[in-house]
Formats: C-alpha cells, sequence, structure tokens
C-alpha cells in the first residue's frame, strides 16, 4: 500500500503568478499535483506515480504521441527547481509545456468537445495495446493550443492489468459522449448542462431526453439506456468485486479495444449543423459597409502593431473571427469570444482546417461570463481570473451590452479596461455604435423610448478618457460607428 | 496488487463494457450473469449449515 503525498495548500486563484501555489483543480487524483511557480507549469508524483510515469517515459507510444503534439510537452526535472514551500513532497517532478489559455469543455463548441473527444479515444487506443490505460476519462483531461487539441494529464496514465474494463467509461460518458449525443440528436447546446454540472450529464438524466422512438438514435441504446439500467442495477455492487467477476469470466484487453472502437466510430459520426434559419437571421446583424470594413481592419492592425507585440489578447464578440486572425499576426495568441454557438463552431473548423495553433475561439456570453465552478467555486476558474490580456478588442459589442442587456455603459467601460492585465501598458480597441445606427437603432426599438439617455458618442468618450488615455479616434465612412484606441491610466 | 483508482468507475459502467464489446463480449456477459446465478444457488446450502 502507497500512502498518497501529503495535501498542498492552495491559494486562490487571483494570486499574482509569482507566488508557488497548487492548481486548486487537480487534487481529485491525490497520487499527483498541478503546481504553478513563477508562470511555469510543475506536477509532483508521488511514489506510485513516479513509478508509473518511468514506465511511461520509456513508452515508445508516448513518445510518438508526444512528438506529434496530442499530448502535451513533459519533462522530468531536479525536484529541487521547486520552491522550499512546495518541495519534498515528491518522489519526482515534472515540467509541462504551459498552455496558453485554459479554457474548459462548456466554452467549445460542438465539433470542438468532438475533436477533444476523439483524441481522448485515439490515446488510449494507442496506449492499451502497449500495456497502458488511463485512470479517467474526463473533458477536463484535453486543453487547445489554437485550434489543436492536447491531452495534458500525464498524471492519468498507469500501467494496464489485465482483465479490466477501462475506468474512465463513466467518466468519458458523463463529460464527453452525452453532451455530444445530446446536441447531435436533439439540437441543444451542451454547454449549459456542463457548466452547471462539474461531472457531467448523468445516464439517468439522459435517458429521459430519449424515449420513444428517440432511443434507436446512434449509441442511445447502448450508451445511455443499457448503461442506466445496468448502472441501476448493479448500484450496489463493489467495483472491486465487480472486476474480479469480470476477470473471471473472461474480461480481456481486446474488450477494451472493441469498445474504444465502437466509440471512436461513433463519435466519429456524430455532426452537429445549426438549422438553415439559423445563418440567415444571423447575416442580417453583421451588415457592413466594404468601406467600414477595410478602414477598421487597417485601425485594428495599427493599434495592435505598436509599441510591441502583445502576448495574449481577447477578442471580445468575436463573430467570424476575421479581427482575431488580424491580431494574431501581432500576438502570441488570441482568445476569441463568441456567444452563438453556431458561429463559433464555424470558426473552430475553419482555424483547425489552417492548422491554425494561435486562435483559441470559445463560447461565452459577454454578459454572463464564465463563473468558477466545482469545489469552492475555484476548481474551475472563472473566467475574469483567466482573462489577463495585453490587448482586449470590443468591437461592435458595446451596445450589444449596454442596450441588449441593460448594463450600465459606465460598467462596460469598466469591465473591459479591467481585463487588461495590470501594468502590462495593455491596449484598449473598442468600436462604439452611434445610437442612430441601424443596428443600435434595432436593439434601442425593442426597449422603452428614453431608456438609455446616456447611450451617445460623448458620453462613451467622456467615460473612456477617465480610465483610459484615447491614443487614437477614428470615425467609419459610414458616420454611425467610432473607434478608439485607449491605453489604461497608472 | 494495490489499486491506484482514485475514481468511483462505477459497478454498472464496468460491466456494460462488456455487452457493448461485440460477441466476445456478449459470451463475458453471458458468463458473467451465470456464474451470479449460480453462486447464488450455490450458496444457499452452506447458509442453512
Amino acid at each position: 500500500m502507497v500512502a498518497p503525498p501529503p495535501p498542498v495548500p492552495t491559494t486562490p486563484t487571483t494570486e499574482p503568478e509569482s507566488v508557488p501555489r497548487a492548481d486548486p483543480g487537480s487534487f481529485r487524483d491525490p497520487a499527483n499535483r498541478v503546481l504553478h511557480v513563477g508562470g511555469q507549469v510543475f506536477r509532483g508524483l508521488g511514489q506510485q506515480a513516479a513509478e508509473d510515469w518511468r514506465a511511461l517515459a520509456g513508452a515508445e507510444f508516448f513518445d510518438r504521441l508526444r512528438a506529434d503534439g496530442k499530448i502535451c510537452g513533459t519533462e522530468t526535472v531536479d525536484p529541487e527547481t521547486l520552491p522550499a514551500s512546495l518541495a519534498g513532497q515528491w518522489a519526482t517532478v515534472l515540467r509541462h509545456e504551459r498552455i496558453p489559455f485554459v479554457s474548459y469543455p462548456y466554452e467549445w463548441s460542438f465539433a470542438m468537445l468532438r475533436d477533444a473527444a476523439l483524441l481522448h479515444l485515439e490515446i488510449l487506443r494507442t496506449a492499451v495495446p502497449a500495456g497502458f490505460t488511463t485512470k479517467d476519462g474526463s473533458a477536463y483531461n484535453l486543453q487547445w493550443r489554437g485550434a489543436e487539441p492536447c491531452f495534458i494529464d500525464i498524471g492519468s496514465f498507469e500501467p494496464a492489468r489485465d482483465g479490466e474494463p477501462w475506468a474512465g467509461y463513466r467518466q468519458f460518458c458523463q463529460t464527453l459522449l452525452y453532451p455530444l449525443l445530446l446536441q447531435a440528436h436533439l439540437g441543444l447546446d451542451f454547454q449549459p448542462w456542463l457548466r452547471s454540472r462539474i461531472d457531467g450529464i448523468e445516464a439517468g438524466e439522459l435517458r429521459k431526453l430519449f424515449g420513444g422512438t428517440r432511443r434507436f438514435r446512434a449509441g442511445v441504446l447502448k450508451h445511455v439506456h443499457l448503461h442506466d439500467a445496468i448502472q441501476s442495477r448493479y448500484a450496489a455492487a463493489s467495483t472491486g468485486t465487480v472486476r474480479a467477476e469480470l476477470k473471471d469470466a473472461g474480461f480481456s484487453r481486446e474488450l477494451v479495444l472493441a469498445t474504444l472502437r465502437g466509440l471512436e466510430k461513433l463519435v466519429g459520426r456524430l455532426d452537429w449543423q445549426p438549422p438553415a434559419s439559423h445563418w440567415s437571421g444571423y447575416r442580417e446583424t453583421c451588415t457592413y459597409s466594404a468601406a467600414d470594413r477595410e478602414v477598421k481592419e487597417r485601425f485594428v492592425a495599427e493599434a495592435l502593431a505598436e509599441p510591441n507585440r502583445s502576448r495574449l489578447v481577447l477578442d471580445l464578440g468575436a463573430n467570424d473571427g476575421t479581427y482575431s486572425r488580424l491580431a494574431a499576426g501581432y500576438a502570441d495568441y488570441v482568445v476569441a469570444v463568441e456567444s452563438d454557438p453556431a458561429v463559433v463552431d464555424q470558426l473552430y473548423r475553419r482555424l483547425r482546417a489552417d492548422g491554425e495553433r494561435r486562435v483559441l475561439p470559445l463560447v461565452m456570453d459577454l454578459a454572463d461570463p464564465s463563473p468558477g465552478g466545482g469545489w469552492r467555486g475555484v476548481e474551475r476558474g472563472s473566467f475574469a481570473t483567466r482573462a489577463e490580456a495585453d490587448a482586449v478588442l470590443a468591437l461592435a459589442v458595446v451596445h450589444h451590452l449596454a442596450i441588449g442587456r441593460n448594463v450600465p455603459l459606465p460598467e462596460v467601460v469598466d469591465w473591459l479596461v479591467g481585463l487588461l492585465a495590470a501594468d502590462s501598458g495593455g491596449r484598449l480597441v473598442v468600436e462604439f455604435v452611434h445610437p442612430d445606427d441601424p443596428m443600435a437603432a434595432r436593439l434601442l426599438a425593442n426597449k422603452p423610448a428614453g431608456l438609455f439617455p446616456d447611450y451617445h458618442r460623448e458620453e462613451f468618450e467622456r467615460l473612456l478618457g477617465q480610465r483610459c488615455e484615447i491614443v487614437r479616434r477614428l470615425e467609419l465612412p459610414s458616420g454611425t460607428r467610432t473607434l478608439y484606441l485607449g491605453t489604461p491610466r497608472g | 496488487m494495490d489499486h491506484l483508482a482514485y475514481l468511483d468507475a462505477g459497478s454498472g459502467s464496468l460491466i456494460v463494457q462488456a455487452v457493448i464489446g461485440g460477441v466476445a463480449g456478449v459470451a463475458v456477459a453471458a458468463k458473467l450473469y451465470w456464474r451470479r446465478l449460480t453462486s447464488r444457488f450455490r450458496r444457499q446450502p452452506s447458509k442453512q449449515d
């Protein structure tokens, strides 16, 4: 019996990066722990995990997956690398490649979740013949480099034991397969389900949505109905007993592979396209003259080109990603945030086809950004704690918040400026849509007249000027929109 | 061998993997159910002793 390593004190994610801390989201498997020290990411391994790592590091399949970028970069380092507050309790210490922006499955689009699921299955299918398995099957095992998924949970690998099924199957269903079935078969957005439940969707819940002939949709009968029925029947049986019984009955590695092949085939076939009406309605909301577009692109490019390259740019209300792609030319990484899951899905598919590794598309409503979640509300970081940008693009977004969602204009400006990392010399590029612009007028028409007396250009400029030095301003040729480049005042 | 299975894999979720694993899986599942059934009868006399 190997005693788990002693617990590590955690600090809230709002601490500056320079303070060494254990990641508040990595406590579930006590055999190892992710640690953050000065912007670098380490993983401390207990005795058993260290032995598993030694076996894994020598395995050919692992090297190949790592070389292909499918598993995040990982190397063994001297345990003394860790500061005294974190050192001394780990048999082995690993250093990981840093993921440019940590995101969560409830911020991904359908195709993103599907590609993440396929990568998880591919990794396991490669590991099993080499005698390894993964302890779990969570969507949280995956992260992104732009539009490329990558498996990050190195601590999840362990030598497989003959005659045992995959321990992560249930978690795979709950956090990956079921959300995909929900969207592919019923057209329901899965993001709110995953956001509200850290362990994903239960088989019993999903089963209720797949009654009648719906039960015959691909994958539903086996992975939802049968799974739930057997779960209920064996609720009282311990997993230890069941494991032993399955082994006696002749469960084999081949059966694990058969399950994985079946899942890969199923997930690969699942697809989702929004109804055609979605796009016809959508196009009406993004009308720009060619002249406006050209001027706007030049303004954004010039704003980001100086004085130095940005590390992280947030493109809020990214739409089709035009400006995110533009920004990627001047930044290490761009996070493109858009509330419409269909728009994000289409953007992701294009970015993925282009092999774009510097733009990460995310689904998020700006008036309802991701809160902290899980244990003590910090196991998953809120968007605000993760978003420390060097530059923020807020193009054609202020009117949606101020008029569409009634957010007071001063708060909109405060929020935008607050997303910039402290003392980064950050830049805010913001577009103000005048009340007489057709898009703003359409939003205003849905609200009682006179509800937003302060929504005008002079007031916006005054508020922005209080918080930022306005470096440049430019009215677009249409005459109903103005662009600003601001740098926050000390 | 020591298990460091930190996750509750779920008994039903383990068994269902035999059932969904094609023909070979069904054979394993049938054997499992058969043994569970027969063990019930086997145990009875020992309880009466």
